[in-house]
């Protein structure tokens, strides 16, 4: 099943004045169960493709829909709903709560969807155990590394049980070794929870783990490979 | 989970919301101070007029309240007093006959108000006695005593034992003179009486002025007693005219009324300072967590909660440092009261406009909620605009690199 489509999609930035087209015409289908990485140099265009396929930004052209409903027609509020239901972020500075533990971060989004507590306390020591940071679970951001705290956010997104999860270069604060083990963590949880994931990144050794590898040029995408 | 989150910022920057909260402390704390003070001048100077010029309640003849003359006096003097003086509510009762007329002494001469009183009740009722400086209390000298007061005395250049002249006119409006003698000096807690009130023995003035009306009754009642209800009963009994103190001197009326203004304008004047503090920290408090907030509102919080967090979160900080100022207060003003405060430095001024040098601070109880409610509403009115612009934070700025 297609979780991801778009169309024609276009960004340019400052139109009116310097316009900077990110992305180009882009057409691009994501399928469930997905391990895809979007890759290019920098300026190429992924963090503005994975915005408007999250929703977080709006296309200048073209469409993208999201289990086959278009999101450009949706309204602020529609908008955020669907995100909360449907996709799931995880940030380069992984962007916890600062003043929740790690459990209560991954509780959050669940609570935001209004989840019974039952399924929230089960699905979250379900996560927290999977991701392997159980028993850090009630420590807060602060007290945890990078790594840790990035896996929090993996879980955090893969708790809620979203189409797909867009990370926007999720390794790139983090050294070899975290980097290393938060892939293989996301590629087990690809695995084992069919969690659709689609990162973007610079880092060879990332790539390497990727099914999938679509490159972007100037926001044209100029190779697409499955390995 | 609003609430929870709310409650948790607050202590992520404990100095901060230490301030917010210190600052309404302070606020509440000082607005109830200053409130109670204000009540104890209003206070202080009710009680010195109704202790020691007005009464609570006083009956005239009608006509001598337009034009106070001596043959305006009150009706059925007695049949009142009989009816009144069974009453477990009444402190005392002064029967005056009061006519005006002038004053002099060798050196100079004075317009007067000459009340002719029965020295034990005026001085239960006014207490006079008690007001006197110098001099005795219509007990030494035999022959037409007077009481003057400080004022007084000063102007005419008098003492104790000198001889000063009252000219008045008597019942058939001839003009009449007579010596008295200065028994004693006083010093009213009343200006008015300062100024120009002199005491006489009623059964004096009786004799000079060939008449025995009176024109005043003035009624002291107990504490507790219930005023208008009073006024309601002696009018029931007499067709003289009955008024409370309120209605006597509308200067009571006038500083209630300006009072009230006062509060009202001090309390707007203390909340816009916590407003204006309130907002800022606010602010800072929401730019601060701006990816935050993003990121909130990448991942689907809706923008009325995170409205409702920045809300929340100010407003638990009102209800927690609220009921801390007004218990803060309550002890202040309660210690206070007890004591009394002392402001004996300005007694001179005081004194001039009827004050007593010491004040006792106090605060209906039910300006405690209303305060109460006033501070929430003001951490609330502070609170939106910061919850504004959390709001209208773009989410893509949570998923920008640092
Ligand atoms: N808000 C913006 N306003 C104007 N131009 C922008 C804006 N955001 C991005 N751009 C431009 O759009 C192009 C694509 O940027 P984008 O951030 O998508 O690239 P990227 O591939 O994510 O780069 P990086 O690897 O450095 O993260 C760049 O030329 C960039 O300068
Ligand atoms: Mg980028």
């Amino acid at each position: 099943m297609t979780v991801i489509q778009t169309k024609n999609l276009k960004k340019v930035y400052n139109p009116e004045t310097i316009p900077v087209v990110a992305v180009d015409d882009v057409d691009l289908a994501v399928e469930e169960g997905e391990f895809t990485a979007v890759v290019g140099p920098s300026g190429c265009g992924k963090t503005t493709l994975l915005n408007m396929i999250g929703g977080l930004d709006q296309p200048t052209g073209g469409t993208v829909s999201v289990g086959g409903e278009e999101i450009g027609r949706m309204s602020q509020s529609q908008l955020t709903d669907f995100r909360l239901n449907n996709i799931g972020f995880v940030f380069q500075s992984y962007n916890l709560i600062p003043v929740l533990t790690a459990r209560e971060n991954v509780e959050f989004i669940m609570l935001l969807q209004k989840c019974d507590k039952a399924y929230r306390d089960k699905r979250t020591l379900d996560i927290l155990e999977k991701m392997g940071i159980r028993d850090q679970m009630n420590r807060r951001p602060a007290q945890l590394s990078g790594g840790q705290q990035q896996r929090v956010a993996v879980a955090r997104a893969l708790a809620s049980s979203p189409k797909f999860i867009l990370a926007d270069e999720p390794t790139a604060n983090l050294d070899t070794k975290a980097t290393e083990s938060l892939l293989d963590i996301m590629a087990q949880m690809n695995k084992e929870e069919k969690a659709t994931f689609i990162f973007s990144t610079h880092d060879q050794r990332v790539i390497d783990k990727a099914k999938r590898v679509i490159t972007l040029e100037d926001g044209r995408i100029i190779s697409d490979e499955n390995r | 989970m609003i609430f929870t989150l709310s409650w948790k910022n607050i202590w992520r920057s404990k100095r901060r919301s230490f301030v917010v909260i210190g600052a309404i402390v302070l606020g509440v704390w000082s607005l109830i101070f200053i409130i109670a003070f204000y009540n104890s001048f209003g206070a202080a100077f009710t009680r010195n007029a109704i202790n020691h010029e007005h009464s609570h309640i006083q009956v005239h003849n009608s006509d001598y309240i337009t034009e106070p003359d001596l043959k305006y006096q009150l009706k059925d003097v007695d049949v009142m007093k009989v009816a009144l003086d069974s009453l477990s509510s009444i402190k005392s009762i002064s029967a005056r006959q009061k006519i005006n007329g002038m004053i002099a002494s060798t050196k100079t001469s004075a317009g007067v108000q000459i009340y002719g009183v029965n020295e034990q009740a005026e001085s239960i009722t006014t207490g006079l006695e008690d007001q006197l400086v110098e001099g005795t209390y219509f007990s030494k000298i035999r022959r037409n005593p007077i009481l003057i007061s400080r004022k007084l005395a000063d102007k005419l250049k008098v003492k104790i034992r000198s001889k000063v002249v009252l000219t008045f006119q008597d019942i058939e409006a001839n003009i009449t003179s007579a010596s008295f003698r200065v028994e004693g000096i006083f010093d009213s807690k009343s200006p008015k009486i300062n100024e120009g009130v002199i005491y006489v023995r009623q059964s004096d003035l009786n004799r000079l002025v060939n008449d025995k009306g009176i024109h005043e009754l003035a009624i002291l009642l107990n504490e507790g007693a219930e005023i208008d209800e009073m006024k309601v009963f002696v009018s029931s009994i007499t067709d003289n005219t009955v008024r409370t103190y309120k209605e006597i001197a509308p200067e009571f009326n006038l500083m209630e009324e300006s009072s009230v203004m006062t509060k009202r304008i001090l309390t707007v004047i203390i909340m816009l300072a916590l407003l204006f503090g309130i907002v800022n920290t606010m602010l800072m408090a929401v730019l601060e967590r701006t990816k935050e907030i993003g990121m909130l509102r990448s991942v689907g919080m809706k923008k009325r909660s995170v409205f409702s967090m920045v809300v929340m979160e100010t407003c638990l900080m009102g209800l927690m440092a609220g009921p801390l100022g007004l218990l803060l207060g309550f002890l202040t003003i309660s210690w206070l009261s007890d004591r009394g405060m002392d402001l004996s430095m300005y007694a001179d001024a005081l004194k001039e406009y009827g004050y007593d040098a010491i004040f006792y601070p106090e605060m209906d109880v039910v300006t405690y909620p209303s305060l109460m409610i006033i501070v929430i509403l003001t951490a609330f009115i502070g609170a939106i605009y910061p919850a504004i612009k959390a709001i209208s934070l773009n989410p893509l700025e949570a998923i920008r690199k640092i």
